[in-house]
Protein backbone atom coordinates (compact mmCIF):
# COMPACT_ATOMS: atom_id res chain seq x y z
CA UNK A 1 0.00 0.00 0.00
CA UNK A 2 0.70 3.58 -1.07
CA UNK A 3 2.13 5.71 2.17
CA UNK A 4 -0.21 8.78 2.17
CA UNK A 5 0.83 11.82 0.93
CA UNK A 6 1.77 14.33 3.79
CA UNK A 7 0.32 17.91 2.73
CA UNK A 8 0.14 21.10 4.76
CA UNK A 9 -2.30 22.74 6.31
CA UNK A 10 -4.47 23.98 3.21
CA UNK A 11 -3.29 20.40 1.51
CA UNK A 12 -0.36 20.78 -0.12
CA UNK A 13 2.20 18.15 -0.91
CA UNK A 14 5.28 18.83 1.46
CA UNK A 15 8.66 18.48 0.52
CA UNK A 16 11.35 17.00 2.34
CA UNK A 17 12.71 20.26 3.86
CA UNK A 18 9.47 20.72 5.43
CA UNK A 19 8.95 17.22 6.37
CA UNK A 20 11.91 17.22 8.42
CA UNK A 21 10.98 20.56 9.80
CA UNK A 22 7.66 19.20 11.52
CA UNK A 23 9.79 16.17 12.49
CA UNK A 24 11.66 18.29 14.71
CA UNK A 25 9.51 19.91 16.31
CA UNK A 26 7.30 16.83 17.25
CA UNK A 27 10.05 15.83 18.59
CA UNK A 28 10.71 19.54 20.57
CA UNK A 29 7.33 18.65 22.02
CA UNK A 30 7.86 14.84 23.16
CA UNK A 31 11.03 16.36 24.82
CA UNK A 32 9.20 18.90 26.22
CA UNK A 33 6.78 16.74 27.90
CA UNK A 34 9.60 14.52 29.86
CA UNK A 35 9.75 15.18 33.50
CA UNK A 36 13.15 14.48 33.85
CA UNK A 37 15.25 16.71 31.63
CA UNK A 38 17.30 19.31 34.06
CA UNK A 39 16.85 22.99 34.31
CA UNK A 40 19.15 23.32 31.65
CA UNK A 41 17.77 21.20 29.12
CA UNK A 42 13.35 21.65 30.01
CA UNK A 43 14.42 25.46 29.32
CA UNK A 44 16.43 25.34 26.68
CA UNK A 45 13.98 22.59 24.98
CA UNK A 46 11.14 25.12 25.55
CA UNK A 47 13.39 28.02 24.11
CA UNK A 48 13.62 25.88 20.91
CA UNK A 49 10.09 24.83 20.58
CA UNK A 50 9.08 28.36 20.34
CA UNK A 51 11.64 28.88 17.54
CA UNK A 52 10.31 25.74 15.95
CA UNK A 53 6.75 26.45 16.79
CA UNK A 54 7.28 29.86 14.64
CA UNK A 55 8.70 27.63 11.24
CA UNK A 56 5.79 25.35 11.23
CA UNK A 57 3.27 27.96 11.66
CA UNK A 58 5.15 30.40 9.00
CA UNK A 59 5.35 27.22 6.61
CA UNK A 60 1.44 26.16 7.18
CA UNK A 61 2.36 22.84 8.89
CA UNK A 62 0.79 22.92 11.68
CA UNK A 63 -1.03 25.42 13.61
CA UNK A 64 -1.75 25.13 17.59
CA UNK A 65 -0.94 26.32 21.02
CA UNK A 66 1.72 25.37 23.26
CA UNK A 67 0.58 26.21 26.76
CA UNK A 68 0.27 22.72 27.87
CA UNK A 69 3.91 22.34 27.69
CA UNK A 70 4.86 25.63 29.08
CA UNK A 71 5.78 27.11 25.78
CA UNK B 1 29.58 27.56 6.15
CA UNK B 2 25.76 27.16 5.38
CA UNK B 3 24.92 29.15 1.46
CA UNK B 4 23.20 32.51 2.69
CA UNK B 5 21.35 32.89 -0.56
CA UNK B 6 18.57 33.85 1.21
CA UNK B 7 19.38 37.17 1.55
CA UNK B 8 18.36 37.62 -1.96
CA UNK B 9 14.39 36.93 -1.36
CA UNK B 10 12.97 40.36 -0.78
CA UNK B 11 10.46 38.06 1.00
CA UNK B 12 10.85 36.65 4.67
CA UNK B 13 8.14 33.86 4.43
CA UNK B 14 7.66 33.66 0.29
CA UNK B 15 5.63 31.15 0.15
CA UNK B 16 2.62 33.39 1.77
CA UNK B 17 3.88 36.31 0.99
CA UNK B 18 2.97 35.59 -2.72
CA UNK B 19 0.22 33.01 -1.96
CA UNK B 20 -2.89 33.12 -4.52
CA UNK B 21 -5.76 34.92 -2.35
CA UNK B 22 -7.96 32.05 -2.76
CA UNK B 23 -5.12 29.56 -0.82
CA UNK B 24 -4.31 32.80 1.94
CA UNK B 25 -8.75 32.69 2.39
CA UNK B 26 -8.54 29.19 2.96
CA UNK B 27 -5.22 29.26 5.28
CA UNK B 28 -6.98 32.23 7.31
CA UNK B 29 -10.21 29.67 7.85
CA UNK B 30 -8.32 27.00 9.14
CA UNK B 31 -6.26 29.28 11.58
CA UNK B 32 -9.55 30.74 12.47
CA UNK B 33 -11.11 28.41 13.40
CA UNK B 34 -8.60 26.54 15.50
CA UNK B 35 -7.98 29.64 17.11
CA UNK B 36 -11.71 29.81 18.00
CA UNK B 37 -12.11 26.44 19.15
CA UNK B 38 -9.04 27.08 21.32
CA UNK B 39 -10.12 30.44 22.95
CA UNK B 40 -14.11 29.12 23.51
CA UNK B 41 -12.18 25.86 25.29
CA UNK B 42 -9.97 27.82 27.68
CA UNK B 43 -11.09 31.45 28.06
CA UNK B 44 -14.56 32.54 29.98
CA UNK B 45 -14.37 35.61 28.19
CA UNK B 46 -14.69 34.18 24.61
CA UNK B 47 -17.47 31.37 25.38
CA UNK B 48 -19.74 34.06 27.09
CA UNK B 49 -19.29 35.71 23.95
CA UNK B 50 -19.78 33.00 21.55
CA UNK B 51 -22.86 31.23 23.65
CA UNK B 52 -24.28 35.07 23.57
CA UNK B 53 -25.15 34.79 20.27
CA UNK B 54 -25.77 30.79 19.83
CA UNK B 55 -22.73 30.35 17.69
CA UNK B 56 -20.31 27.74 18.02
CA UNK B 57 -16.62 27.32 16.65
CA UNK B 58 -17.39 24.58 14.73
CA UNK B 59 -20.06 26.52 12.71
CA UNK B 60 -17.47 28.42 11.14
CA UNK B 61 -17.64 27.39 7.69
CA UNK B 62 -16.66 30.35 6.03
CA UNK B 63 -14.47 33.56 7.44
CA UNK B 64 -17.80 35.52 6.57
CA UNK B 65 -19.07 33.19 9.13
CA UNK B 66 -17.06 35.29 11.81
CA UNK B 67 -19.39 38.08 11.65
CA UNK B 68 -22.09 36.39 13.64
CA UNK B 69 -20.09 37.56 16.47
CA UNK B 70 -20.42 40.87 17.44
CA UNK B 71 -17.42 42.95 18.23
CA UNK B 72 -14.51 42.83 21.04
CA UNK B 73 -14.44 46.14 22.47
CA UNK B 74 -11.36 48.25 24.37
CA UNK B 75 -13.93 48.74 27.26
CA UNK B 76 -15.18 44.53 27.49
CA UNK B 77 -11.57 43.72 27.86
CA UNK B 78 -11.54 46.78 30.84
CA UNK B 79 -14.54 45.61 32.67
CA UNK B 80 -13.35 41.60 32.40
CA UNK B 81 -10.07 42.99 34.02
CA UNK B 82 -11.33 44.80 36.31
CA UNK B 83 -13.87 42.32 37.64
CA UNK B 84 -11.31 39.60 37.59
CA UNK B 85 -7.54 41.29 38.37
CA UNK B 86 -4.98 41.64 37.11
CA UNK B 87 -5.72 40.51 34.00
CA UNK B 88 -9.45 39.78 33.06
CA UNK B 89 -10.69 35.99 32.37
CA UNK B 90 -9.71 36.42 28.36
CA UNK B 91 -6.35 34.93 29.15
CA UNK B 92 -5.90 31.50 28.27
CA UNK B 93 -3.59 30.11 30.30
CA UNK B 94 -2.32 30.47 34.27
CA UNK B 95 -0.72 33.73 34.42
CA UNK B 96 2.22 31.34 35.65
CA UNK B 97 3.01 30.85 32.10
CA UNK B 98 3.82 34.13 31.45
CA UNK B 99 7.13 35.25 30.41
CA UNK B 100 6.39 39.26 29.98
CA UNK B 101 4.17 41.83 30.64
CA UNK B 102 3.33 44.97 29.13
CA UNK B 103 0.75 47.56 29.21
CA UNK B 104 -1.24 49.97 26.66
CA UNK B 105 0.08 53.11 26.20
CA UNK B 106 -3.27 54.92 26.98
CA UNK B 107 -3.07 56.95 23.87
CA UNK B 108 -6.54 57.74 24.27
CA UNK B 109 -6.19 58.79 28.17
CA UNK B 110 -8.47 55.69 29.59
CA UNK B 111 -7.27 52.81 31.97
CA UNK B 112 -4.18 51.18 30.15
CA UNK B 113 -4.92 47.24 29.06
CA UNK B 114 -2.48 44.56 30.85
CA UNK B 115 -0.94 41.76 28.39
CA UNK B 116 0.85 38.95 29.30
CA UNK B 117 2.77 36.41 26.64
CA UNK B 118 4.39 32.95 26.90
CA UNK B 119 7.51 32.29 25.26
CA UNK B 120 5.97 31.34 21.97
CA UNK B 121 4.01 34.36 21.33
CA UNK B 122 6.99 36.71 21.86
CA UNK B 123 8.80 34.36 18.56
CA UNK B 124 5.45 35.44 17.21
CA UNK B 125 5.86 38.76 18.25
CA UNK B 126 9.33 38.92 16.59
CA UNK B 127 8.67 37.20 13.91
CA UNK B 128 5.93 39.60 12.65
CA UNK B 129 8.29 42.30 13.05
CA UNK B 130 10.64 40.63 10.79
CA UNK B 131 8.23 39.99 8.24
CA UNK B 132 7.87 44.02 8.04
CA UNK B 133 11.78 45.27 8.32
CA UNK B 134 13.01 41.97 6.11
CA UNK B 135 10.41 43.59 3.15
CA UNK B 136 11.70 46.82 3.91
CA UNK B 137 15.48 45.83 3.48
CA UNK B 138 16.73 45.21 6.65
CA UNK B 139 19.72 42.36 6.08
CA UNK B 140 22.57 40.53 8.65
CA UNK B 141 24.91 43.15 7.74
CA UNK B 142 22.85 45.84 8.84
CA UNK B 143 23.97 48.15 11.90
CA UNK B 144 20.29 48.53 13.88
CA UNK B 145 20.02 51.71 16.32
CA UNK B 146 16.96 51.79 18.37
CA UNK B 147 15.45 55.40 19.76
CA UNK B 148 13.29 53.11 21.74
CA UNK B 149 13.36 53.87 25.89
CA UNK B 150 12.72 50.24 27.04
CA UNK B 151 9.83 50.45 28.97
CA UNK B 152 6.19 48.99 29.34
CA UNK B 153 5.26 50.38 26.91
CA UNK B 154 5.62 47.45 23.88
CA UNK B 155 6.80 49.83 21.39
CA UNK B 156 10.02 48.62 19.31
CA UNK B 157 10.88 45.75 21.49
CA UNK B 158 9.57 42.90 18.93
CA UNK B 159 11.44 44.67 16.34
CA UNK B 160 14.18 44.41 18.56
CA UNK B 161 14.26 40.28 19.03
CA UNK B 162 13.27 40.54 15.16
CA UNK B 163 16.75 42.28 13.96
CA UNK B 164 18.60 39.99 16.26
CA UNK B 165 16.48 37.12 14.55
CA UNK B 166 17.58 38.37 11.25
CA UNK B 167 21.29 38.63 12.24
CA UNK B 168 21.72 42.35 12.68
CA UNK B 169 23.90 43.72 14.56
CA UNK B 170 21.13 45.66 17.31
CA UNK B 171 22.16 48.43 18.79
CA UNK B 172 19.18 49.81 22.05
CA UNK B 173 19.83 53.29 22.49
CA UNK B 174 17.98 52.76 25.77
CA UNK B 175 17.77 55.78 27.95
CA UNK B 176 19.96 58.38 27.38
CA UNK B 177 19.74 61.99 25.70
CA UNK B 178 18.99 62.67 21.87
CA UNK B 179 22.77 64.40 21.80
CA UNK B 180 23.81 60.65 22.75
CA UNK B 181 22.04 58.91 20.91
CA UNK B 182 23.02 60.94 17.82
CA UNK B 183 26.89 60.42 18.60
CA UNK B 184 26.42 56.62 18.60
CA UNK B 185 24.92 56.60 15.63
CA UNK B 186 27.54 58.46 13.96
CA UNK B 187 30.27 56.62 15.65
CA UNK B 188 29.04 52.81 15.08
CA UNK B 189 28.26 53.57 11.67
CA UNK B 190 24.82 53.05 11.94
CA UNK B 191 22.67 52.07 8.59
CA UNK B 192 19.13 51.42 10.19
CA UNK B 193 17.27 53.40 13.07
CA UNK B 194 14.16 52.65 14.43
CA UNK B 195 12.13 55.74 16.37
CA UNK B 196 8.56 57.60 16.06
CA UNK B 197 8.24 59.57 12.89
CA UNK B 198 8.12 63.03 15.59
CA UNK B 199 11.17 61.77 17.50
CA UNK B 200 13.22 60.45 14.25
CA UNK B 201 12.34 64.19 13.36
CA UNK B 202 13.83 65.64 16.51
CA UNK B 203 16.91 62.94 15.90
CA UNK B 204 17.56 65.11 12.41
CA UNK B 205 16.97 68.91 14.11
CA UNK B 206 19.27 68.02 17.07
CA UNK B 207 22.16 66.76 14.74
CA UNK B 208 21.73 69.75 12.66
CA UNK B 209 22.09 71.56 15.86
CA UNK B 210 25.29 69.55 16.15
CA UNK B 211 27.01 70.46 13.10
CA UNK B 212 26.18 66.98 11.74
CA UNK B 213 24.41 66.47 8.46
CA UNK B 214 22.71 62.98 8.55
CA UNK B 215 22.47 62.86 4.82
CA UNK B 216 25.76 63.65 3.63
CA UNK B 217 27.46 62.69 7.37
CA UNK B 218 25.64 59.31 8.27
CA UNK B 219 25.98 55.88 6.91
CA UNK B 220 22.00 55.45 7.36
CA UNK B 221 20.01 54.26 4.50
CA UNK B 222 16.87 53.09 6.66
CA UNK B 223 14.69 55.27 8.96
CA UNK B 224 11.75 52.42 9.68
CA UNK B 225 8.90 54.50 12.22
CA UNK B 226 5.75 53.46 14.41
CA UNK B 227 3.58 54.19 16.76
CA UNK B 228 2.08 57.47 15.18
CA UNK B 229 0.19 57.70 11.79
CA UNK B 230 2.84 60.23 10.93
CA UNK B 231 4.38 58.07 9.29
CA UNK B 232 2.50 57.57 5.93
CA UNK B 233 1.99 61.46 5.71
CA UNK B 234 3.75 61.98 2.60
CA UNK B 235 5.47 65.21 3.89
CA UNK B 236 6.28 63.71 6.85
CA UNK B 237 7.98 61.36 5.17
CA UNK B 238 9.48 63.55 2.23
CA UNK B 239 10.90 65.59 5.46
CA UNK B 240 12.51 62.79 6.76
CA UNK B 241 13.95 61.18 3.54
CA UNK B 242 15.46 64.27 2.59
CA UNK B 243 16.73 65.19 6.30
CA UNK B 244 18.06 61.80 6.60
CA UNK B 245 19.27 60.89 3.60
CA UNK B 246 17.26 57.73 3.88
CA UNK B 247 14.20 55.79 2.68
CA UNK B 248 11.61 56.02 5.23
CA UNK B 249 9.30 52.95 5.73
CA UNK B 250 6.20 53.19 8.19
CA UNK B 251 5.36 50.41 10.17
CA UNK B 252 2.18 50.34 12.57
CA UNK B 253 0.80 47.93 15.24
CA UNK B 254 -0.72 48.01 18.57
CA UNK B 255 -0.02 46.66 22.28
CA UNK B 256 -3.52 44.25 22.15
CA UNK B 257 -1.84 42.18 19.70
CA UNK B 258 1.66 42.81 20.88
CA UNK B 259 2.88 43.42 17.41
CA UNK B 260 2.80 44.90 14.20
CA UNK B 261 0.07 44.03 11.87
CA UNK B 262 1.18 45.96 8.72
CA UNK B 263 4.64 47.29 6.96
CA UNK B 264 5.45 49.24 4.58
CA UNK B 265 7.65 47.29 1.88
CA UNK B 266 10.83 48.44 0.00
CA UNK B 267 8.36 49.01 -3.36
CA UNK B 268 6.94 51.91 -1.49
CA UNK B 269 3.25 51.89 -2.84
CA UNK B 270 1.64 54.78 -0.49
CA UNK B 271 0.86 52.44 2.05
CA UNK B 272 1.33 49.24 4.16
CA UNK B 273 0.61 45.91 3.34
CA UNK B 274 -1.51 43.51 5.80
CA UNK B 275 0.23 40.90 7.23
CA UNK B 276 -2.56 38.06 6.31
CA UNK B 277 -1.75 34.88 7.02
CA UNK B 278 -1.15 35.67 10.67
CA UNK B 279 -4.23 38.11 11.16
CA UNK B 280 -7.36 38.20 9.74
CA UNK B 281 -8.38 41.96 8.82
CA UNK B 282 -11.89 43.42 9.04
CA UNK B 283 -12.95 46.92 7.51
CA UNK B 284 -16.04 48.11 8.70
CA UNK B 285 -18.64 50.35 8.93
CA UNK B 286 -17.74 52.30 12.29
CA UNK B 287 -21.60 53.18 12.58
CA UNK B 288 -23.18 49.65 11.44
CA UNK B 289 -20.30 47.21 11.97
CA UNK B 290 -21.51 46.32 7.86
CA UNK B 291 -18.10 45.86 5.54
CA UNK B 292 -16.31 47.96 4.07
CA UNK B 293 -15.26 48.14 0.57
CA UNK B 294 -11.83 48.52 -1.28
CA UNK B 295 -11.35 52.24 -1.45
CA UNK B 296 -14.04 52.67 1.67
CA UNK B 297 -12.57 54.63 4.63
CA UNK B 298 -13.79 52.36 7.67
CA UNK B 299 -12.35 51.26 10.91
CA UNK B 300 -9.69 48.11 11.65
CA UNK B 301 -11.46 45.19 13.50
CA UNK B 302 -8.89 42.29 14.24
CA UNK B 303 -8.07 39.10 14.66
CA UNK B 304 -5.39 37.86 15.69
CA UNK B 305 -3.95 33.90 15.23
CA UNK B 306 -0.52 33.93 16.89
CA UNK B 307 -0.92 35.07 20.11
CA UNK B 308 -2.59 32.99 22.53
CA UNK B 309 -2.24 34.11 25.85
CA UNK B 310 -4.57 36.54 25.23
CA UNK B 311 -6.77 35.69 22.38
CA UNK B 312 -8.10 38.31 20.30
CA UNK B 313 -11.08 38.08 18.19
CA UNK B 314 -13.17 40.55 16.17
CA UNK B 315 -11.35 43.35 18.58
CA UNK B 316 -12.69 47.08 17.53
CA UNK B 317 -9.14 48.88 16.81
CA UNK B 318 -10.27 52.89 16.60
CA UNK B 319 -7.79 52.78 13.78
CA UNK B 320 -9.12 54.76 10.01
CA UNK B 321 -8.10 52.75 7.59
CA UNK B 322 -8.76 52.59 3.43
CA UNK B 323 -8.45 48.72 2.43
CA UNK B 324 -6.87 48.30 -1.46
CA UNK B 325 -5.99 45.39 -3.63
CA UNK B 326 -1.88 44.10 -2.72
CA UNK B 327 -2.20 44.48 -6.76
CA UNK B 328 -1.57 48.66 -6.10
CA UNK B 329 1.72 47.52 -4.87
CA UNK B 330 4.69 46.08 -7.66
CA UNK B 331 6.42 43.97 -4.98
CA UNK B 332 4.43 41.13 -5.73
CA UNK B 333 3.27 40.50 -2.45
CA UNK B 334 -0.46 39.15 -2.01
CA UNK B 335 -1.16 40.90 0.90
CA UNK B 336 -3.43 43.43 0.57
CA UNK B 337 -2.74 47.53 1.57
CA UNK B 338 -3.90 50.02 4.15
CA UNK B 339 -3.94 53.02 1.45
CA UNK B 340 -1.94 55.52 3.44
CA UNK B 341 -0.85 53.56 6.20
CA UNK B 342 -3.34 54.06 9.70
CA UNK B 343 -5.21 57.12 8.72
CA UNK B 344 -6.13 58.16 12.39
CA UNK B 345 -8.65 57.02 15.33
CA UNK B 346 -11.90 57.36 15.18
CA UNK B 347 -11.48 58.79 18.64
CA UNK B 348 -8.97 61.58 17.16
CA UNK B 349 -12.05 63.56 15.46
CA UNK B 350 -13.38 66.08 17.18
CA UNK B 351 -16.50 68.70 16.31
CA UNK B 352 -15.73 71.95 15.82
CA UNK B 353 -19.06 74.41 14.55
CA UNK B 354 -20.70 71.65 13.23
CA UNK B 355 -16.90 70.76 11.24
CA UNK B 356 -15.29 67.28 11.76
CA UNK B 357 -11.55 67.68 12.41
CA UNK B 358 -9.44 64.95 12.55
CA UNK B 359 -6.14 65.39 13.99
CA UNK B 360 -3.89 63.69 11.30
CA UNK B 361 -6.04 65.62 8.18
CA UNK B 362 -4.42 69.03 10.01
CA UNK B 363 -0.68 67.48 10.69
CA UNK B 364 -0.35 66.52 6.79
CA UNK B 365 -0.99 70.07 6.08
CA UNK B 366 1.13 71.73 8.19
CA UNK B 367 3.68 69.31 7.87
CA UNK B 368 3.70 70.79 4.15
CA UNK B 369 5.75 73.50 5.56
CA UNK B 370 8.95 72.81 6.71
CA UNK B 371 9.47 75.60 8.24
CA UNK B 372 7.48 74.89 11.15
CA UNK B 373 9.60 72.88 14.27
CA UNK B 374 6.55 71.61 16.23
CA UNK B 375 2.79 72.25 16.58
CA UNK B 376 -0.34 71.35 19.08
CA UNK B 377 -3.78 71.74 18.14
CA UNK B 378 -5.59 73.32 21.05
CA UNK B 379 -9.54 73.35 20.97
CA UNK B 380 -11.29 76.11 23.49
CA UNK B 381 -14.54 77.50 23.99
CA UNK B 382 -15.02 81.38 23.72
CA UNK B 383 -17.00 82.60 26.75
CA UNK B 384 -18.44 79.31 27.08
CA UNK B 385 -20.50 79.60 23.84
CA UNK B 386 -18.68 79.08 20.70
CA UNK B 387 -16.20 76.24 20.22
CA UNK B 388 -12.54 77.32 18.93
CA UNK B 389 -9.74 75.75 17.34
CA UNK B 390 -6.11 77.16 17.07
CA UNK B 391 -2.58 75.54 15.50
CA UNK B 392 -0.32 76.71 17.89
CA UNK B 393 3.39 76.19 16.14
CA UNK B 394 6.88 77.06 16.99
CA UNK B 395 9.15 77.78 14.21
CA UNK B 396 12.72 76.89 13.03
CA UNK B 397 14.79 78.89 14.63
CA UNK B 398 16.10 80.41 11.29
CA UNK B 399 13.00 80.48 9.46
CA UNK B 400 10.91 83.01 12.13
CA UNK B 401 11.18 85.64 9.67
CA UNK B 402 8.52 83.73 7.51
CA UNK B 403 6.10 83.76 10.45
CA UNK B 404 3.64 86.61 8.75
CA UNK B 405 3.40 85.33 5.82
CA UNK B 406 3.50 81.45 6.36
CA UNK B 407 0.32 82.10 8.93
CA UNK B 408 -1.54 83.90 6.16
CA UNK B 409 -1.16 80.55 4.03
CA UNK B 410 -1.23 78.01 6.55
CA UNK B 411 -4.75 79.53 8.13
CA UNK B 412 -6.08 79.60 4.79
CA UNK B 413 -5.01 75.87 3.34
CA UNK B 414 -6.47 74.35 6.67
CA UNK B 415 -9.55 76.43 6.40
CA UNK B 416 -10.28 75.30 2.71
CA UNK B 417 -9.16 71.74 4.14
CA UNK B 418 -12.52 71.88 6.56
CA UNK B 419 -15.59 73.18 5.01
CA UNK B 420 -14.38 77.16 5.76
CA UNK B 421 -13.85 76.45 9.37
CA UNK B 422 -11.69 79.39 10.47
CA UNK B 423 -8.51 78.14 12.68
CA UNK B 424 -6.04 80.43 14.64
CA UNK B 425 -2.75 80.29 14.17
CA UNK B 426 -0.42 81.20 17.03
CA UNK B 427 3.11 82.04 17.18
CA UNK B 428 4.88 80.10 20.39
CA UNK B 429 8.47 80.84 21.90
CA UNK B 430 10.79 78.30 21.07
CA UNK B 431 10.44 75.45 23.36
CA UNK B 432 7.29 75.88 24.44
CA UNK B 433 5.46 73.01 23.45
CA UNK B 434 6.30 69.77 24.36
CA UNK B 435 8.53 66.80 22.52
CA UNK B 436 7.76 63.22 22.15
CA UNK B 437 10.08 60.62 22.15
CA UNK B 438 7.39 57.96 22.01
CA UNK B 439 3.63 58.35 20.99
CA UNK B 440 3.13 62.28 20.64
CA UNK B 441 0.45 63.92 21.66
CA UNK B 442 -0.35 66.88 19.90
CA UNK B 443 -4.24 67.55 20.27
CA UNK B 444 -5.39 69.40 23.26
CA UNK B 445 -9.00 69.72 24.23
CA UNK B 446 -10.22 71.75 27.20
CA UNK B 447 -13.14 73.03 25.99
CA UNK B 448 -15.29 70.55 28.54
CA UNK B 449 -12.99 71.65 31.13
CA UNK B 450 -14.80 73.50 34.03
CA UNK B 451 -11.30 74.67 35.12
CA UNK B 452 -10.27 76.48 31.98
CA UNK B 453 -13.15 79.32 31.79
CA UNK B 454 -12.71 80.41 28.30
CA UNK B 455 -10.30 77.52 27.56
CA UNK B 456 -7.06 79.70 27.82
Amino acid sequence: MAAKKQTDLIGVATGPSEQQALAIYRELKELAGRPDLAPCAARGVRKALACMWNVVNDLDLEFEQLYDLGV
Amino acid sequence: MPSDGYHSTPYWNPRNETMPREDLARLQLVKLRRLCEFAYEKTPFHRRRFDAVKFKPDQLKALDDIRRLPVMTREEWVESQTEHPLFGDLIATDPADAIRYHLTSGSTGRQPLRALDGLKDWEWISEMWAYGIWAFGVRPADIVYFAFGYGSFIGFWGAHYACEKIGALVVPGGAQSTRARIEQIMTLGVTTVFSTPTYALRLWQEAADMGIDLARDSRVDKVIVSGEPAGSIPAMKRQLENGWGAKCGDTAGMTEIGTIFTFECAAQPGGTHIIEDHMYEEVVDPKTDGPSNYGDLGERIVTSFGRGFIPLIRYRSGDIVMRVPHSNCTCGRTFDIYDGGIRGRWDDMKLVRGTNVYLRAVESIIREYDAIDEFQVYLWREGNIRDEISVRLELKPDRQSEWEGLRERLGRDLSHSHEGLRFNIELMPPGALPRFELKAKRLVDVRFESSAPGGR
